[in-house]
């Protein structure tokens, strides 16, 4: 089962299930698909080297097979069919100077997130969910890129004031699917632009009515220029109010609220 | 006799037969057809930029007059530009003047073989040419490789105001129009009657999206399809004598801005509309699904911000 919604548009499922519905390619126990060099790197230094980890492709990950534009590659990833209760879905970039894209906390909302990364050059992408009791489950989707993404400045700063609209959140709630979509207007600097200092969101959070923590996302450096952000909330948490705050690296903070 | 680093050469190339070479690019080969009196259409793939197709893409049509051919978009690569020179130079007694419909590189990217002549474009395109020139570049060397060797893009020179042009005895009628891109050039051969549309029509082949506006667009549609036309070159697809070009294209603008409306106010990610693949009615057309996926991803925010309210901020 996937919780993604391309079923909602016309001949959307087929066009899914072409697509290869987000599994990554088969692969062998304790093998990696992708037999790319930083992932033994990776699991070691963002996962703590899980013992046991395994290729899964019922952790979906969708992804453009070429990137079009490096500064925002679109991805989601689906962990519903990963066995277990999932606390954490690491996803990390191999050929990426940061190769730590952000850590997602589920909590009581689907373990399910749509974001956008930047890309600096052609590699995997992968999304390892790390659930109560069973080895660490990866997924993952090659990505074609000229590159570029995280040492170009963002679009912001060709503009004459990039603080115009800065912080601004947008946002929306669809009971009837759970879902649960926020943008947030932030120039996402990765520092490694020239000339213009590391300034990135730190963390985003959904509180539910009672300002009780619903989910929780950690957001580093790829994380996409004025990112938007896709989440699954069961039913009773869609029936909303939801609260939405974030923070950033320069004390920054933002929040808004969505209703049904 | 062998010098010593052609045997050190020799040596290398020996060790390394067993790794697949890339092969060098095979030649262009054009195969030219006369859809209406003098005027010669050289028909492009209809599929995205590969190494298949070297860049052969867009449609080329050349006017053959008594001063030699106007030629109507130079090709994608230096030795695309060079082949279709060759036609020109053989068959048609050589270049009076060339055009670029628009900046995107299958239509400029062989100028370089037609830089003996004026080579004309809308002086927005001019621009466009020199800005994106090096992106366009990096791009499509990546891409195809060695049919893009030697390739060093030359933009074009601005047209002056007006809307006529002519050489050798063949008048042409210039439009300047946008929607495609920020700068749509469109020709109409008055001899003959052929309109020769550049990218604002595509037919049988998925339309591109990375400068669109689709309401200019559509405002430069109704202006064409108001002309009386014999004939039509769209960019990209076959030469027709209906509106077939026209149909097409409009309904593929609609799709595709209804999918994208639907999908963004139904909450979709966009990698999710971009999985979902194209409108059920253009799946089979040439350089679909990926001209549509590249769409997806090209337009995406433009739907976004509409679905999406403002619901907070700074704090």
């Amino acid at each position: 089962m996937t919780l993604f919604l391309c079923h909602m548009l016309d001949s959307g499922a087929a066009g899914l299930a072409a697509y290869g519905g987000g599994a990554a390619p088969l692969a062998g126990k304790g093998e990696d698909p992708f037999d790319s060099g930083m992932w033994d790197l990776h699991r070691a230094e963002y996962l703590g080297d899980p013992a046991g980890w395994q290729a899964d492709r019922g952790m979906r990950v969708l992804a453009p097979r070429a990137a079009e534009d490096p500064a925002h590659v679109p991805v989601i990833v689906d962990a519903t069919d990963v066995q277990g209760q999932v606390r954490r879905i690491v996803v990390t970039i191999d050929y990426s100077p940061l190769p730590l894209a952000l850590v997602f906390h589920p909590g009581r909302a689907k373990p399910v997130l749509g974001f956008g990364v930047k890309y600096e050059i052609a590699g995997p992408i992968r999304a390892t969910a790390l659930a109560d009791g069973v080895p660490a489950r990866m997924g993952g989707a090659f990505v074609d890129a000229m590159g570029g993404g995280c040492t170009a400045p963002a679009a912001a700063h060709a503009r004459p004031d990039w603080q115009e609209g800065f912080g601004q959140m947008r946002g929306r709630l669809w009971p009837a699917t759970g879902r649960l979509r926020v943008s947030i207007r932030h120039p996402m600097d990765t520092g490694l632009a020239d000339g213009i200092p590391a300034h990135h969101l730190t963390g985003l959070r959904l509180l539910d009515g009672q300002g009780d923590l619903i989910a929780s996302v950690d957001l580093h450096e790829p994380i996409e220029e004025n990112p938007a952000l896709t989440f699954t909330l069961p039913p009773d948490l869609a029936a909303g109010p939801v609260r939405i705050e974030a923070r950033d690296t320069n004390g920054y903070s933002f929040a808004g609220e969505v209703t049904a | 006799m062998i010098s010593r680093r052609q045997a050190l050469i020799g040596g290398t190339a020996a060790l390394m037969l067993p790794l697949p070479a890339r092969p060098a690019a095979p030649e262009y080969r054009l195969s030219p057809q006369q859809v209406a009196d003098g005027v010669w259409l050289i028909e492009g793939a209809r599929d995205s930029f590969g190494p298949r197709n070297g860049g052969a893409i867009c449609n080329i049509v050349m006017l053959a007059t008594h001063a030699g051919a106007i030629v109507i978009d130079t090709g994608g690569t230096a030795r695309h530009g060079a082949a279709l020179r060759r036609f020109a130079d053989q068959k048609l007694g050589g270049v009076a003047a060339s055009f670029n419909t628009h900046h995107h590189p299958d239509h400029w990217f062989g100028n370089q073989a037609f830089a003996d002549r004026p080579i004309h474009v809308l002086p927005m395109t001019a621009r466009l040419q020199a800005g994106n020139a090096q992106a366009l570049s990096d791009g499509l060397y990546r891409i195809l490789g060695g049919w893009m060797s030697g390739t060093a893009p030359l933009p074009g020179n601005p047209l002056p105001a007006g809307d006529g042009f002519g050489a050798g005895g063949r008048d042409l009628r210039l439009l300047a129009l946008s929607g495609h891109s920020q700068a749509d050039l469109a020709l109409v051969d008055r001899a003959t009657g052929t309109l020769i549309a550049g990218d604002l029509l595509f037919l049988d082949r998925a339309p591109s999206f990375p400068d669109a506006d689709a309401d200019m667009w559509r405002a430069s549609l109704d202006l064409l399809a108001g002309l009386p036309a014999s004939g039509i070159v769209p960019g990209h697809g076959p030469f027709a004598r209906d509106s077939r070009a026209f149909v097409q294209t409009r309904a593929y603008l609609d799709g595709f801005h209804d999918r994208m409306a639907r999908a963004a106010d139904l909450g979709l990610a966009p990698s999710e509309a971009l999985a979902a693949g194209p409108m059920p009615d253009f799946v089979g057309l040439g350089a679909n699904p990926e001209e549509y996926r590249r769409a997806v991803i090209q337009r995406w925010r433009d739907f976004e911000d509409q679905a999406l309210p403002l619901i907070g901020g700074s704090v």
